[in-house]
C-alpha cells in the first residue's frame, strides 16, 4: 500500500483513514482531498476532537459505559430504578435503549460477548464488574439484552448461571416480529421464533 | 415443467447454438470432449444460477470472447417463460420474459432441474460428510429454517470446540463449557428432528424409484447412523425437548473426552446415512452397477420431492449415467421417467431405445461444437 503515487503526506493521511470501519482506499482517498479544501481552523477543530474524544472519554466506573464524567450520567440520575439493571454487549446498545424512552432501569456495558474463538472469555468482558455491583447494590432483576447470535446468547447463558446464588430475577429479552410490519414480509426463521413465543391473549 | 428451446451464445464451447428441445427424451451423443456436459452445464446454470463444474464464471464464456449468453424457453403450468442469464466479466444480468432481475434468488428456481453427474457416485462411495451435505442441501432447498439451525449448530460447535482446545491444556470449567452444550442440544435436536422426517418421506420414495429401475429384483432401504447412543430416528418417534435433553446429558459424560481430543465427540455432525440392499450394507458389498443405482435412484426420489413442494416435476438432466447400467435398468430408468418429466441426457455410446419410444425422443449429435438434430 506505498504506491498511491502521492506525496508523502497525503499517502499517511489515506493510511490513517483506511483504519477507520468501512473505509476503503476510494473512500479514504476522496476524504484526504476533502481534507485539503478544508480551512485551517476547521482541520484544527477536527483534529482536536478526534483528541478529545479519546483522552476526556472513559468507561463509567459503576456500569462500564462511554462517559466524560464519573460516574456516567445515567448512574448520577437519581429518578432511575436502582432495581432493574439492563446488561447490553455495547455502548450503542445503550443509546439504543435510551431512545425508546421506555426503559428507566439502569444499565451495565459488557464491552463485548464470550467468543472462545477470537480468544474471548468471561474474564475479557465486563462480568467481575457486574458481579460487585450484585453485592454492593440492591438490584432485583437483571435484563440480559445481548443480541441473538451464538455468541450473545452464550453470554446470556453464561451469566444467568453465574449469577444464581444472588436472589436476582434473570430475564432474557424477547425475539419475533417487528412492530408495525406485515407478517407476510417477515423472513421464514423470524416468524418461526416468533410462533414459537407466542402468549395466550386473554 | 419442460424446456422448448435453448440457446448458447459464447458459452464454452458453443459459438451461437439453438436446440429446440422434445418434451419427453432428448438424447445427446458424441465423443468424448465435444460439448455434451456443457450443454447440461448451459441448463444447470439458468436453473441455480452456478455451475456444477466451475466457480469460476469467467470459465464459462468461450475463449477470446467477453461474454456469454444463455436463453431458455419454458413451459410452466401451461405459460411459456423466457429466462435469459447474461455474463460479462464477473457480472451476471438475468432478465425473466425480458425484465431485468435485480436479484438472483428471484431468478433461481424459475426453471427446476434434478442433475445426475458422474461424480454422484461419491454419495455412496465417499465419506459420512458427502452424504451429510446431500441430506443438509436437500432440505434447507425447503425449509428455510433447517438452515437456521444448521447454521446455529455449526457456529456453536465452532465455539465449542475452540473452548475444548483451552481446556485442554489447562483445568476444566464444567459451567462454561455447559454454556454451549445446552444451545448445541436445542439445535442439534432440531436439526435431528427434521432429518428424520425428510428421511422417512425419502425412504418410501426411494425404495420405489429403486425398485422400478432394478425390475423389483432388489429391495433399497435407508437408515440413519446417528452418533447418540440408542436413538434411532427412523423408527422411534420422539420430540425435540427429549432429544435436546437426551443429547445434552450425553455431551455433560463426555466433558473429559471431549476435552482430551479437543473436538466435540458426537452430534448430528458425526452422523451418516445408510444404504441397504436386501439387507446387506452398500459400501462393503455392491456392485459398481448397484451403486450407480442407488444414486440414480435417490436423485429420482428428489424428483418427487420436489413435485410434492412445487407442483410440476422438474428437468432431469442425466450425464454418462448408462454407461455402467444394463439394458434393462437403461430402459427402465427411460421409460419410466419420460413419461412425466422431461430428461435430457449425454451419452458417449449409442443407446437402444425401445421402439415404442422413438416417437417420444430426439436425438441430436454432438460434435466440436456444434449440434445438429433429427427433428
Amino acid at each position: 500500500m506505498t504506491m498511491w503515487g502521492y506525496p508523502e503526506p497525503v499517502t499517511h493521511l489515506i493510511e490513517q483513514f483506511m483504519k477507520l470501519p468501512g473505509v476503503g482506499p476510494k473512500t479514504a482517498q476522496r476524504l484526504v482531498f476533502h481534507v485539503l479544501t478544508m480551512p485551517s481552523q476547521d482541520v484544527t477543530e477536527f483534529s482536536r476532537a478526534l483528541l478529545d474524544a479519546r483522552d476526556k472519554l472513559r468507561e463509567c466506573s459503576v456500569c462500564c459505559n462511554i462517559t466524560d464524567i464519573d460516574p456516567c450520567s445515567i448512574c448520577r440520575d437519581t429518578s432511575r430504578d436502582v432495581q432493574t439493571l439492563c446488561i447490553v454487549q455495547d455502548a450503542k446498545d445503550v443509546a439504543a435503549m435510551e431512545r425508546t424512552h421506555e426503559y428507566h432501569g439502569k444499565y451495565h456495558v459488557l464491552h463485548g460477548a464470550i467468543s472462545p474463538m477470537e480468544g474471548i472469555g468471561p474474564q475479557d468482558i465486563r462480568i467481575r464488574e457486574l458481579l460487585h455491583r450484585l453485592g454492593n447494590e440492591e438490584i432485583q432483576e437483571l435484563i440480559l439484552a445481548t443480541n441473538p447470535t451464538v455468541e450473545g446468547e452464550a453470554t446470556a447463558m453464561y451469566i444467568a448461571r453465574l449469577v444464581k446464588p444472588f436472589s436476582v430475577q434473570v430475564t432474557r429479552i424477547a425475539h419475533g416480529l417487528p412492530v408495525g410490519g406485515d407478517l407476510e414480509y417477515a423472513d421464514e426463521v423470524t416468524l418461526a421464533k416468533a410462533m414459537e413465543g407466542r402468549r395466550p391473549l386473554l | 415443467m419442460h424446456i422448448e428451446k435453448l440457446i448458447l451464445q459464447q458459452f464454452r464451447n458453443y459459438k451461437n447454438q439453438l436446440l429446440t428441445l422434445h418434451p419427453h427424451l432428448n438424447v445427446l451423443t458424441g465423443d468424448n470432449a465435444q460439448g455434451k456436459t456443457n450443454v447440461l452445464e448451459a441448463v444447470y446454470y439458468l436453473a441455480v444460477g452456478k455451475s456444477h463444474r466451475t466457480n469460476h464464471d469467467m470459465d464459462l464464456i468461450q475463449q477470446g470472447q467477453t461474454m456469454a449468453q444463455l436463453q431458455v424457453v419454458i413451459s410452466r403450468e401451461e405459460r411459456e417463460q423466457e429466462l435469459v442469464l447474461q455474463l460479462r466479466g464477473h457480472t451476471k444480468t438475468a432478465r425473466i420474459n425480458g425484465i431485468v432481475q435485480s436479484k438472483m434468488t428471484d431468478f433461481i428456481g424459475r426453471l427446476q432441474v434434478v442433475l445426475f453427474a458422474p461424480e454422484d457416485l461419491s454419495l455412496v462411495k465417499g465419506g459420512p460428510s458427502v452424504r451429510r451435505r446431500f441430506i443438509d442441501i436437500e432440505l434447507g432447498q425447503s425449509q428455510p429454517a433447517y438452515l437456521y439451525h444448521l447454521g446455529q449448530y455449526a457456529r456453536t460447535l465452532q465455539q465449542r470446540n475452540a473452548l475444548l482446545k483451552q481446556f485442554a491444556h489447562g483445568t476444566r470449567d464444567e459451567e462454561y463449557l455447559s454454556v454451549f452444550d445446552q444451545p448445541l442440544a436445542e439445535h442439534g435436536a432440531q436439526v435431528w428432528l427434521r432429518r428424520s422426517r425428510f428421511l422417512l418421506r425419502m425412504s418410501e420414495l426411494v425404495q420405489h424409484t429403486y425398485a422400478t429401475l432394478s425390475s423389483s429384483r432388489e429391495h433399497l432401504t435407508l437408515d440413519y447412523d446417528c452418533s447418540l447412543p440408542g436413538v434411532d430416528l427412523l423408527h422411534n418417534s420422539t420430540s425435540v425437548t427429549a432429544l435436546s435433553e437426551a443429547f445434552q446429558n450425553a455431551l455433560r459424560q463426555k466433558h473429559e473426552l471431549d476435552c482430551r481430543q479437543g473436538h466435540t465427540s458426537l452430534g448430528p455432525h458425526r452422523d451418516d446415512l445408510l444404504f441397504f440392499l436386501d439387507g446387506q450394507n452398500v459400501q462393503s458389498y455392491a456392485s459398481q452397477g448397484q451403486q450407480r443405482t442407488i444414486v440414480l435412484a435417490l436423485r429420482l426420489a428428489e424428483i418427487d420431492l420436489l413435485r410434492e413442494e412445487a407442483g410440476e416435476y422438474p428437468v432431469l438432466l442425466l450425464d454418462d449415467v448408462l454407461s455402467e447400467l444394463d439394458n434393462q435398468r437403461q430402459q427402465n430408468l427411460v421409460l419410466a421417467m419420460s413419461e412425466k418429466v422431461q430428461i435430457i441426457l449425454t451419452t458417449a455410446n449409442f443407446i437402444q431405445l425401445p421402439k415404442t419410444m422413438t416417437q417420444q425422443a430426439r436425438l441430436f449429435q454432438v460434435c466440436s461444437g456444434i449440434i445438429s438434430g433429427e427433428g
